[in-house]
């Protein structure tokens, strides 16, 4: 009897299984969500993927990805609301991008980042983006060539220009929140746009073409002050913002000659060192950048084969570059108000003290903030050729 | 689980009660034989019935041709030729000449003379009981019987059609010895005899089943081999009480230790260096006459991994292919319910790009992951079975059918998802890669059953069912051996032959449960290694 009644307590846990068991095809799975603010709801939009266009056997035409969108008076409720309109649960285990409207943006972020980063099956590994002078629904609505998934071109273009021309800030949610919560630094997203027609953007034939009719692209940095936008840098403040934040792997920096026209500096390696300290009751912040390079390209008459040429055109990159720093600083510090750097962070961890007496008026005290900035360039070679084609041509 | 069966065992034999052995012998009279040739012969055409290959052939011997003598025989196991040459030559010709006539007198008696004078056959003895006679006759040996006796002459002449020695099926090599067992017990036992000039490697002979009287020698190295072991397995051996053994598996059901496990615990081959390897090793060996299959105890999990061709190549190379052995063993076990878990409860462990691969080939496909895997699982199998059963002309028929409907035609249908053949196909081809086939038989079921754990409970059931198994293999034994040894319980310097093979010269000592004594296989382990010579 007793063994009957153990090998039924053994057979009955079977019954309780596959109750969360979900079939691939049974999945809504969702590469890029957006969240827009209209009429104080909130309207969220799903980027879906198409399985059956995407699999390789089908002949059906269509767009890899459709886009399910739905209005709620929470995110979570919009979230729901979509199985109105989709046919399968949205799983959002897989999702890439998060792409903001600044309108949303605007008003605050915070409180639609509870959702995604309490659900458990979204991951907080996906890039935030904010939608400059457009709705997030808008940027989820272009196809786009080479990468067919939107979403994917969205998260490998912002991971590839940040890593290779850090004009972009790739930021995850989890950064995000930290930058959000953290005292003495603010937080930073990157803008995306549309640029050409948004309204022919949608169809397949945007990628059909050439030259399509509206591209996904990256520009401009958004500054934000708690969790509201508050201004927009552009693409060098941006390069400054990264070196600044020991943020850049490898770059490139168009520089002037010692006489006239243009060379390049393909940075290789950059390094950069915040010390903050009190000076006479008033914070200063030192930063020291080392950079290590490479000549990219020589736009101009100049005799390579002598060190003291190459050490002028590390001159000149220590100057521009200085200047891009500062006036990166300058234009945070007088236009936006907005620590974005961490400057604080670093007067509290060198001067905790000071610190807790100055934090409630940082705000003040950032925009007065002097800073010293020692840049150091190193170039370590010249590639495969060394003096320009051009001093020969016009010998 | 075993406390269950234990019970019902014990049940089972307090019913039955089996009388003891031999009793059913020895309450019938022992018959003898009698001095009427007529008689004698009567007796075992009786016993024998009709069978018509039992041949009589009365003869007479004697200068004038006096004596009436019979010549008993089975036709098929006789050799024939020899039978006429050597006996009847002489019995019915030379015998006849006059010296030899001189010598029969009373201290002489006719049997004794024949035997030690006239017949020329190597082999040759006296029987007086019936029993005896049979046994011998229907082994093929040749019964001499003469009027007036009452004892006879058994003549050796065994002799018939065999299978010569051939490459083995099951177990082959690149590298290796291409001779494998036959079913001749002797010719077996000379192979391996070949191999060792040792005078401790002892055959014991035992005789089991009570019709067909069927010939098992148990064969190990005196010296090498535990003691304990080897009593237990000639205890085990002894204690079997069955009508006929037709192959060595009937053997190893009856003395392996664990009825229930889809473990084996005991090994087959039908190579001989193979059992010459594993009595080095200190393990006994069983040959069992009708059989090319040789069993050998005891047998351990890591056993099933080892081909004899790990040895025979270098050792480097042997290393990497055993661990190849063993990812394809976790493979057939574990690849189709790692596929089911994952695509089905743990979707987000996926990369997006195969995520979104792998949905767009499911598209369309009517079953939940784990039917489709078990319609593909159960399709394999059939046709693997049917494989081995059918006619081999009809083979390339089957094998295009096969891909066909399994590859090809149920992906394109619709039915199959193309991830899932590829999944199939990957653990049917890793099952085969296993040198040992009752291991692969083994994983073949219980990947049915992680199967279902894996619909049901993901990666839970997965780990659950890991856990079982892994405990269940621990507590199994071979002959008292553990057989997770040497991980479980772990032994450092027997790691050398288990996941990796270690060169020859490293490999000082035998694996110490096994033997347990006499450990040292070379005295030196440093003076072993080759190295060049020094200028």
């Amino acid at each position: 009897m007793k063994k009957c009644i153990f090998g039924l307590l053994i057979l009955s846990l079977l019954l309780s299984g596959c109750w969360d068991r979900r079939e691939l095809n049974q999945l809504a799975i969702t590469l890029a969500i957006g969240i827009d603010k209209v009429e104080d709801e909130y309207q969220v939009s799903a980027q879906v993927v198409v399985p059956s266009v995407v699999s390789t056997t089908s002949t059906g035409g269509g767009t890899m990805v459709t886009l399910y969108s739905a209005r709620g008076e929470t995110i979570y409720e919009a979230f729901r609301k979509m199985t109105k309109d989709s046919p399968r649960k949205i799983y959002p285990g897989h999702t890439r991008m998060l792409v903001v409207g600044e309108e949303l943006a605007k008003e605050g972020i915070a409180e639609s980042l509870d959702l995604v980063s309490r659900d458990s099956e979204l991951r907080p590994d996906f890039y935030v983006v904010v939608a400059k002078e457009n709705t997030a629904v808008n940027i989820l609505n272009v196809t786009t060539p080479v990468e067919n998934i939107p979403a994917n071109k969205m998260f490998n273009s912002l991971k590839m220009s940040d890593n290779a021309w850090s004009g972009t800030k790739s930021i995850k949610l989890d950064e995000l929140i930290e930058d959000l919560v953290s005292e003495g630094k603010e937080a930073v997203l990157t803008g995306v746009e549309i640029a050409g027609n948004q309204e022919q953007g949608s169809s397949k034939q945007n990628t059909e073409s050439i030259s399509p009719s509206a591209r996904i692209r990256y520009d401009n940095l958004a500054v934000f002050k708690g969790d509201q936008l508050v201004g927009w840098l552009t693409e060098y403040e941006t390069i400054g913002f990264s070196y600044i934040t020991d943020s850049v792997q490898t770059s490139v920096k168009a520089i002037s000659c010692p006489n006239e026209g243009k060379a390049t500096i393909e940075v290789i390696q950059a390094k950069s060192e915040l010390k903050g300290k009190i000076k006479n009751g008033k914070p200063v912040v030192n930063i020291k950048l080392n950079v290590e390079g490479d000549v990219g390209s020589v736009e101009c008459k100049m005799n390579l084969n002598e060190l003291k040429t190459i050490h002028s055109l590390e001159k000149i990159y220590e100057k521009e570059m200085q200047d891009n720093i500062k006036k990166t600083i300058a234009t945070l510090q007088t236009n936006y108000k907005s620590d974005i750097f961490g400057f604080g962070e670093e007067i509290h961890r060198s001067n905790p003290k000071e610190w807790n007496t100055i934090k409630n008026n940082w705000e003040e005290q950032f925009s007065n903030l002097t800073t010293n900035v020692d840049v150091d360039l190193k170039i370590l070679g010249t590639g495969t050729i060394k003096n320009s084609l051009l001093e020969k041509i016009k010998d | 689980m075993k406390w269950f069966f234990k019970k019902k065992n014990e049940k089972k034999s307090n019913n039955t009660n089996p009388p003891p052995r031999n009793q059913e012998v020895e309450s019938e009279p022992k018959q003898v034989l009698k001095r009427s040739l007529q008689h004698n012969i009567q007796t075992l055409k009786e016993a024998l019935g009709k069978s018509s290959d039992i041949i009589y052939r009365e003869i007479r011997i004697g200068k004038e041709g006096t004596i009436k003598a019979c010549l008993i025989y089975t036709d098929g196991l006789t050799d024939t030729t020899s039978l006429q040459d050597f006996v009847m030559e002489t019995l019915m010709f030379d015998f006849k000449k006059e010296d030899l006539q001189t010598e029969i007198t009373l201290e002489h008696d006719l049997i004794s003379i024949l035997k030690e004078v006239v017949i020329t056959v190597a082999d040759i003895k006296d029987i007086t009981s019936f029993e005896e006679m049979m046994t011998s006759l229907l082994s093929g040996d040749t019964i001499f019987l003469i009027d007036g006796y009452d004892q006879g002459l058994i003549i050796s002449s065994k002799h018939w059609v065999e299978r010569g020695v051939s490459e083995p099926e099951a177990q082959t090599v690149i590298r290796g010895p291409r001779e494998g067992f036959t079913e001749n017990l002797r010719v077996n036992t000379a192979m391996i005899r070949r191999k060792f000039k040792d005078p401790n490697l002892w055959m014991e002979s035992k005789v089991v089943g009570e019709r067909t009287k069927t010939n098992i020698a148990v064969v190990y190295i005196k010296n090498i081999a535990n003691d304990k072991i080897v009593k237990e397995v000639l205890l085990r051996l002894d204690q079997i009480n069955i009508d006929g053994i037709l192959e060595s598996g009937n053997i190893e059901e009856l003395i392996q230790d664990s009825q229930l496990s889809p473990f084996p615990t005991v090994y087959n081959t039908e190579r001989p260096d193979v059992v010459a390897a594993a009595l080095l090793e200190g393990r006994i060996a069983i040959l069992v006459d009708g059989t090319p299959f040789v069993l050998i105890v005891p047998a351990l999990f890591f056993q099933y991994f080892q081909s004899a061709e790990d040895y025979y190549e270098r050792s480097i190379i042997g290393s990497i292919i055993r661990l190849l052995r063993h990812l394809a063993f976790a493979i057939s076990l574990l690849a189709p319910a790692l596929f089911i878990a994952i695509t089905t409860f743990h979707q987000s462990m996926l990369p997006p790009a195969l995520l979104i691969s792998l949905a767009a080939q499911r598209e369309g496909v009517p079953f939940p992951a784990f039917a489709e895997a078990l319609i593909m699982e159960i399709t394999f199998e059939i046709l693997r079975e049917a494989g081995i059963r059918m006619p081999r002309s009809i083979g390339s028929a089957m094998s295009i059918v096969g891909a066909f409907v399994i590859g090809t035609a149920a992906v394109e249908a619709g039915i199959i998802s193309a991830m899932m053949v590829i999944v199939v196909s990957i653990t049917a081809i890793s099952s085969f890669v296993s040198p040992s086939y009752e291991m692969a038989i083994a994983v073949r079921m219980l990947r049915f059953v992680f199967m279902a754990l894996a619909a049901s409970f993901g990666l839970f059931g997965i780990t659950i069912g890991l856990i079982a198994l892994v405990l269940h293999l621990c507590s199994l034994r071979s002959f008292g051996v553990p057989y997770m040894s040497p991980m479980a319980p772990f032994n450092l310097s027997d790691q050398k032959d288990t996941l990796i093979v270690l060169p020859k010269w490293k490999m000082s000592t035998r694996p110490r449960l096994i033997s347990q004594k006499n450990n040292v296989r070379q005295q030196d382990s440093a003076s072993a290694k080759p190295s060049p010579p020094k200028k």
